[in-house]
């Protein structure tokens, strides 16, 4: 039996779990829980329970949207694309009357369409390649112990900061106010465009795919686990993509119900840089970004108080739970990264970052919760930052990154 | 055999760290000075009762022209 491989008694023979890992993550849970629940209120700590709940869906489903964009480009296979648009559509069909029922106090991912927003998706797109992952997946794979996913998140935090800075200056370039397709189209009208949207785009992947291999894989639509039981697989993975899709909709929707807004990560990327900007004595109020009520009430206060914040930290004990459940904690970090990956790692966090900034968010606030409220922000992000991706693709190479 | 790929005390080193933080976070922040008693301080979750603003880091209506 290896180290960290510890069989527990009364589980079957070869379902091994890491003990250390298990323990240690739920222990940072319950701290961190009861310290939520004593300094903040008691639906901050749902979140916080939502959060790891999202990390573990993430992990377990190995729900990352980057490599399930490279599949497409690169092996021409569709599933993962395909399980992305099917949770869109879930999350529209859920949350868009949710945001339309006049229950004050509800607000949606709604954001400008202009300049900040087309550079920004663009950049964020070529980022997620060189980076690794997007804003959920690099958190749920610095979770569960990715050393080169670290230093990503560093540099996303670095870039975020940078782009906060700059953000007053993009939004004057040319660019129109928010765009609801609810006020065009009504509730039922924007489900169905939007729904019409995502079925050319599931359309358009899988003829790519049945192009290539003849036909399509339909893994999205699995509901077993492919090598154990249904309890197994639910406590050491792999989830089928529908059980991720059905846990990350219904996560999202309780974030909407009870923090008052969709499901976001890479805000509380700023905060966190900011509150280090803050500690080494740079006056963060200097910019306008940070004079803004929303994020000068969040630097100035707790991250405990930080929703984006609370749940980021949920979500990266649930993947290193999950991991260790799995017996899979550090098992992307085995063979240790060289130098180019470490500069991708750079390069791409930076860029990831500074193009959550400038593009309202990450892959889940700016496209899944975007569409999720029916905004057409969320539109133009994904084609941009798919675009990106395609550079990115291209570049990863040279960094020596497996394609 | 898997080799074990991490030293566990690194690991809770790096946790302690983050929890560290955390704390010397909230101490100075205007929920703590709330819940020690202190009135007359506007904190994030009295700002969200005022006012619903999304997370995403768009500009918040009210905050820009």
């Amino acid at each position: 039996m290896s180290n960290s491989a510890v069989l527990q008694p009364g589980i079957q023979p070869g379902w091994q779990i890491d003990r250390f890992i298990v323990t240690t993550a739920l222990a940072g849970f319950a701290l961190l829980g009861l310290l939520i629940w004593l300094e903040t209120a008691p639906f901050m700590v749902a979140l916080f329970a939502i959060g790891t709940v999202l990390g573990m869906a993430l992990f377990h489903g190995a729900f990352g949207f980057t490599a399930g964009w490279r599949n497409l480009v690169v092996k021409k296979r569709g599933a993962g694309m395909r399980a992305q648009l099917l949770l869109f559509a879930l999350s529209s069909l859920i949350m868009v009357p949710m945001l339309n029922s006049g229950q004050p106090g509800l607000i949606g991912n709604i954001a400008p369409v202009g300049t900040s927003l087309v550079v920004g998706s663009f950049l964020f797109g070529i980022g997620m390649q060189l980076g690794g992952g997007c804003g959920s997946g690099t958190l749920f794979t610095v979770g569960a112990g990715n050393i080169r996913m670290v230093v990503t998140l560093i540099f996303f935090i670095a870039g975020a900061v940078l782009g906060s800075i700059n953000l007053p200056w993009w939004l004057d370039q040319p660019g129109f106010d928010p765009v609801p397709l609810v006020n065009t189209f009504g509730v039922s009208g924007a489900i169905l465009v939007q729904f019409i949207g995502l079925g050319l785009i599931a359309w358009w992947v899988s003829r790519i795919e049945r192009k290539a291999h003849g036909s399509v894989e339909r893994d999205e639509l699995l509901w077993k686990g492919q090598s154990h039981g249904p309890l197994r697989t639910l406590i050491t993975g792999r989830w089928p993509f529908t059980w991720a899709i059905l846990i990350l909709a219904a996560g999202n929707a309780l974030t909407l119900a009870i923090g008052g807004a969709p499901w976001s990560v890479t805000f509380a990327f700023n905060v966190w840089g900011a509150k280090a900007l803050e500690v080494v004595g740079v006056n963060m109020s200097q910019f306008e970004f940070w004079t803004w009520d929303y994020p000068a009430m969040a630097l100035k206060d707790s991250v405990l108080t930080n929703i984006p914040s609370v749940m980021n930290i949920g979500l990266l004990l649930g993947a290193m739970l999950a991991a260790g459940l799995a017996n899979r904690f550090n098992e992307a970090s085995r063979n240790r990264p060289e130098g180019r990956q470490f500069l991708a790692a750079v390069v791409g966090g930076l860029l990831l970052g500074y193009g959550a900034r400038l593009g309202f968010g990450c892959n889940i606030g700016a496209l899944f919760s975007g569409i999720a409220s029916a905004s057409l922000h969320a539109w133009i992000w994904f084609a941009c930052a798919f675009a990106g991706s395609l550079i990115g693709i291209r570049l990863r190479p040279w960094f020596r990154l497996p394609n | 055999m898997m080799e074990r790929a991490y030293n566990p005390t690194r690991i809770l080193v790096a946790l302690g760290i983050i929890l560290a933080l955390i704390l010397a976070d909230h101490l100075r922040s205007p929920t703590f000075a709330f819940n020690s008693g202190q009135g007359n301080v506007q904190t994030a979750l009295s700002q969200r009762d005022e006012s619903a603003c999304a997370p995403c880091g768009a500009p918040c209506p009210s905050t820009r022209e």
